[in-house]
């Protein structure tokens, strides 16, 4: 290589890579850069780092090429410092008490053995999913497209939990709380709730497994409340006090935090903010896309496989249709067979680019109520992104 | 003329960029990293034979450039969270900064006076701030 091709090569790469593997804390000027570095967790693989303390952990897209996410890949939030890092089996107890007749403790081992099991594949997806995305940018986890996930979940149903504690006439909601503590007497503790009709439907579990194996500990081990279709916050983590209430639930982390706008698709603007808010609930519907990469080359004249999934809050996905020039034609992708209503739904085009430049690939993702996809979107959490995507890729 | 003094010129800024992450928190994490996956097998073992279930969590917090507010930001916020809440951030206007830590002072209760509040927003600010009047609005993020 002579030298002009040495020193383009280091200009091009060398640099760059060094430039961002080195700390994105520059002294000199007294500056953070954005950072986008891996980290390895106890029981996960590498993920995209966003903070270490509580941990939240984002999955790497190439991990939904595959119909389940792996355990050691699915994404990881916490709330609070305090979180479990060691669980005796032997005294844990999942703790059932309140308005009901019959209080229970159960060890996971009754869980197991005492109770019909039951398995559900369901999308868990972070309230936050995607808020990066949004402009003009607000505080919060700094999530791409990777604060989701798909896997099996096995475990007890809650209403076969609450007929075995008899609930009383007159319950409103069931709250969950975890092992997580705040680290502060000021900070409330993570506890959420369902209303007693939904915690009752049949669907919402205790989960147990996760893919047939047990939790990681930063996923929730041993048990976690499962409400498909419902963003992340409700799936209560290492889920240890069950409390059945004859009142509305109340706390800071219902009557404060995780509200949406009460507009359609939860909107609103920076100068025009809603004053009428409602605690977020079920998963809008959206499309995600898996490759190509923006930065992967493609060929003139070579098929290229476009693939994604979408997913909704359980009406099914019907329709994704994909756009090759940036939104002005669009065609039918195909769907690959349901895996249930509230796994997500693989989609795939085969496209062959003519010429050599720049593409703007698009999804748009259609369910059986009719919902689709926003074109545009903002509200001040950050919450239910689900704008259309574009990838743009080269063409080279 | 020879090329040499310019290659030379450059394998040396690039040796100084390496030293310079030397000295960044990534070495560390290197090691913590190895650290923790041999830990990581050992708890998966256990977790079939052993009733207790134990992981060790690594930390990796990068180390804040000196500036005024620092030590009251490294004092009040980190407390309760890693200071990687502030650096995964895209860059803020003064106010939303000052936004954000009233809400630890006001909704969470950290441990700060009105005047502390002020001199770490303008540390936050100072590292990852951006120009502009554009003031966050008001409310609870929650998340």
């Amino acid at each position: 290589m002579n030298r002009r091709g040495f020193l383009r090569l280091i200009g091009a790469t060398g640099v760059a890579a060094l430039t961002a593997s080195c700390s994105r804390i520059n002294s000199a000027a007294g500056t953070l850069s954005s950072p986008s570095n891996l980290i390895r967790f106890p029981e996960k693989t590498e993920m995209i780092f966003l903070t270490d303390r509580p941990p939240q952990l984002e999955t790497p897209i190439h991990y939904f090429r595959q119909d389940l996410t792996p355990n050691e890949a699915f994404f990881v939030r916490w709330h609070l410092e305090g979180i479990p890092t060691s669980v005796d089996l032997r005294t844990f107890r999942l703790n059932v008490s309140g308005h009901v007749r019959q209080p229970l403790q159960l060890s996971v081992d009754e869980l197991r053995s005492k109770f019909d099991p039951i398995s559900i594949v369901a999308v868990n997806q972070c309230s936050g999913n995607s808020r990066s995305f949004f402009h003009p940018r607000v505080p919060g986890g700094q999530w791409k497209h990777g604060a989701c996930g798909n896997a099996k979940w096995t475990g007890v149903s809650m209403k076969s939990i609450l007929d075995r504690a008899q609930v009383k006439a007159g319950a409103v909601d069931v709250s969950f709380n975890g092992l997580d503590v705040p680290p502060l007497p000021s900070i409330a503790d993570f506890v959420k709730a369902l209303s007693i009709d939904h915690a009752r439907d049949g669907e919402v579990l205790i989960a147990y497994a996760m893919n047939d194996q047990p939790l990681p500990m930063v996923n929730g081990f041993p048990l976690r409340l499962v409400v498909p279709g419902w963003y992340g916050t409700y799936w209560v983590k290492a889920v240890s006090d069950i409390t059945v209430l004859p009142q509305p639930f109340s706390n800071f982390w219902t009557d404060k935090a995780y509200r949406i706008p009460s507009a359609p698709n939860g909107t609103e603007s920076p100068q025009n903010l809603a004053t009428d808010t409602v605690p977020i609930n079920k998963f809008n519907v959206r499309s995600i896309f898996v490759r190509p990469d923006s930065d992967e080359i493609l060929h003139p004249g070579m098929p290229t496989e476009i693939e994604g999934v979408a997913f909704d809050a359980g009406y099914g996905i019907r329709r994704v249709e994909v756009s090759t020039d940036g939104g002005t034609t669009w065609a039918d992708a195909r769907l690959d067979p349901e895996i249930g209503k509230y796994s997500w739904r693989r989609w795939r085009a085969s496209w062959t680019p003519r010429n050599r430049g720049q593409y703007r690939l698009m999804a748009r993702a259609t369910n059986a109520v009719g919902e689709t996809q926003s074109k545009e979107q903002w509200n001040r959490a950050g919450f239910m992104w689900n704008v259309i995507q574009q990838v743009d890729v080269k063409v080279g | 003329m020879t090329p040499k003094p310019k290659a030379v010129v450059l394998a040396l800024g690039l040796a100084a960029l390496v030293a310079g992450c030397g000295h960044s928190s990534h070495i560390t994490k290197e090691a913590d990293h190895g650290t923790a996956d041999l830990r990581m097998e050992s708890m998966i073992d256990s977790k079939t034979d052993n009733p207790v279930h134990t992981i060790v969590m690594p930390h990796d917090e990068p180390e804040f450039p000196p500036g005024p507010g620092r030590d009251e930001f490294v004092t009040a916020c980190v407390v309760c969270h890693s200071p990687r809440y502030i650096t995964m951030q895209p860059r803020f206007p003064r106010a939303a900064w000052l936004s954000e830590v009233k809400k630890m002072q006001d909704t969470y209760g950290a441990h700060i006076s009105d005047e502390q509040a002020l001199q770490i927003a303008d540390y936050l600010f100072s590292i990852n701030g951006k120009a502009g009047s554009g003031k966050a609005p008001k409310g609870t993020y929650g998340e």
